[in-house]
């Protein structure tokens, strides 16, 4: 049965895959190249810069510490809902006939972002504080 | 090559200072964690496939998929729902790709036969991670009006989508006896962790997971407003607030669009035709008109949607007084000299709804000049950039 649903799946998969190439090289070598350069490099971003600095960053948590853990969460709330917000905090698709474009204090919404995660964070840690007495004890992974 | 070169290869691969699958300690980066954020990045990613396809459907004339004209508002849904389900797989994305880098280091294997499914293995999980990468990144930057690329985006974005959605389905099928394992199991069980996990991490498994949902649902209701009007005040990051001229914003101006002159000169008349009859109206013509007004969203492919009141004429009183039948499409010009959309098809069921009006006031004044003033396209359930401003001519096909 999963032997079916997994060859299924496969054959599937590769008539889709096979659609968008045909599509993909329908558009011009000019479009394939441009298209290309983004390809890759959001791979290269990613694995060669983001993955390094996330193994840098769990070698210096501060395993242990019953902080660490609400503080690791809003980190990751804060820290990913900021990519999403690249584009609109550094305004680059603005233009100046259409102030109905990008109309908001973005730098605002992030600090009140930042604000509320953190704040959250900090009121997970005293409940947790309140409620669990010593030391948890954990020690730090990578 | 060789096979013996090929090992050659591999021994200098192994060689390089970087790290090893086995130097990657932590319990957080498993299969645990991998397949249950992995399920919900995947019903995102179907969400969007599905809207995305009906969006382009949509802007398509020669679809052969015909759209409906009711609900009015099913546009509006569909491409918020595609833009909302991008954005919640970011953090997902985020998340999934930590929790399965060790993969990218390990070792391959010895035997021939293996490494070349291993080649096949990690050449469609390339496919996979390239294209995810790519269509989240380029959705967001679009929804946001920025494009610094020379591809063409719309027809980019809809070529990887299949690729994407391809790689994802030889990805589960790849992956189905490792999915169902860790599905079935606790999040905490060790069936299928790597040897070299040890220690505890400050986080759990389960807070780990939750933590990428809520970062999701968190990125969903930063930038919901857009389109929803109850979430403006709390979406930080929406694109727009929803405020512009006569309460709609704007997405391309008259400026940008070149005809700000054209749109204000005082011998502007629109042109209708059919067959050899032709008709010209100046705007007080068209005001003479029985004026009607119908509550219609504008949605934009970006994402965005605003409901406004509109007022103007019933387009199927137009085409009457060229006596053109029912049942057949309009060509619609705009007064812009450029721009891909500068004229576009208006399918007959849209050419003869009650609904559909050639609008010259919005939300109780005269159109502005933004709006499309002298007058507009406004129709139910259609993409923003086929509601077409600043209109100039109306040509009923045969």
């Amino acid at each position: 049965m999963i032997r079916f649903a997994r060859v299924s799946l496969g054959l599937l998969g590769v008539i889709v895959t096979s659609v968008g190439a045909a599509l993909l090289l329908g558009l011009g070598v000019d479009n394939l190249v441009a298209a290309m350069v983004w390809l890759v490099a959001g791979v290269v971003v990613h694995d060669a810069v983001i993955g390094p600095l996330l193994i840098a960053l769990g070698a210096a948590h501060p395993g242990g510490k019953r902080w660490a853990a609400p503080l690791i969460q809003a980190g990751i709330v804060l820290a990913t809902v900021t990519v999403v917000a690249i584009p609109v905090l550094g305004r680059f698709g603005a233009r100046t006939d259409n102030p109905t474009l990008l109309d908001r204090n973005y730098v605002a919404g992030w600090l009140s972002l930042a604000a509320i995660t953190l704040g959250a964070a900090g009121i997970v840690w005293l409940r947790a504080r309140r409620t669990r007495g010593g030391d948890d004890g954990s020690s730090p992974g990578r | 090559m060789s096979p013996q070169r090929l090992n050659d290869l591999i021994a200098k691969a192994r060689s390089l200072p970087l790290p090893r699958e086995s130097s990657f300690t932590s319990r957080l980066r498993s299969p645990a964690v991998a397949a249950r954020v992995g399920v919900w990045l995947g019903v995102c990613f179907v969400l969007a496939f599905i809207t995305g396809w009906l969006s382009h459907e949509a802007q398509d004339p020669n679809a052969w998929l015909a759209l409906p004209t009711r609900p009015v508002w099913l546009y509006r849904a569909t491409q918020g729902i595609h833009v909302l389900a991008g954005t919640a797989a970011i953090p997902l994305l985020l998340v999934k790709l930590w929790s399965v880098f060790p993969k990218l280091f390990a070792s391959p294997p010895r035997r021939l036969r293996l490494v070349l499914i291993e080649i096949l293995e990690r050449g469609s999980v390339a496919v996979l991670v390239s294209s995810a990468i790519f269509q989240l990144t380029t959705g967001l930057l679009n929804a946001a009006a920025w494009y610094p690329w020379h591809f063409h985006f719309r027809g980019t974005h809809y070529a990887l989508a299949w690729i994407c959605v391809g790689a994802l389905l030889v990805h589960v099928a790849i992956k189905l006896p490792i999915i169902r394992d860790a599905l079935a199991a606790d999040i905490d069980s060790a069936l299928l962790d790597r040897d070299s996990i040890g220690g505890v991490p400050p986080l759990s498994r389960r807070t780990l997971t939750r933590s990428a949902l809520l970062a999701a649902g968190v990125a969903v209701v930063a930038t919901a407003g857009n389109t929803v009007p109850a979430l403006r005040r709390v979406s930080v990051f929406a694109v727009r607030s929803g405020e512009g001229p006569q309460g709609i914003p704007i997405n391309k101006t008259a400026r940008a669009a070149g005809v700000v002159s054209l749109a204000q000169a005082d011998d502007f008349a629109l042109g209708i035709t059919y067959g050899g009859r032709e008709l010209s109206l100046t705007r007080d013509d068209l005001l003479a008109f029985t004026q009607r007004t119908h509550a219609l969203p504008i949605a934009c492919v970006e994402g965005w949607s605003a409901q406004g009141r509109w007022t103007g004429v019933r387009l199927r009183d137009l085409l009457d007084a060229v006596g053109a039948p029912r049942g057949r499409s309009v060509m619609v010009d705009s007064l812009q000299t450029e721009g891909p959309f500068r004229q576009t098809l208006l399918p007959a069921a849209f050419a003869d709804d009650d609904l559909t009006l050639l609008a010259l006031a919005l939300n109780g004044t005269e159109l502005t000049l933004d709006h499309g003033y002298p007058c507009r396209l406004i129709a139910p359930n259609r993409p923003g950039v086929l509601q077409t401003k600043w209109v100039s001519r109306l040509e009923v096909l045969a």
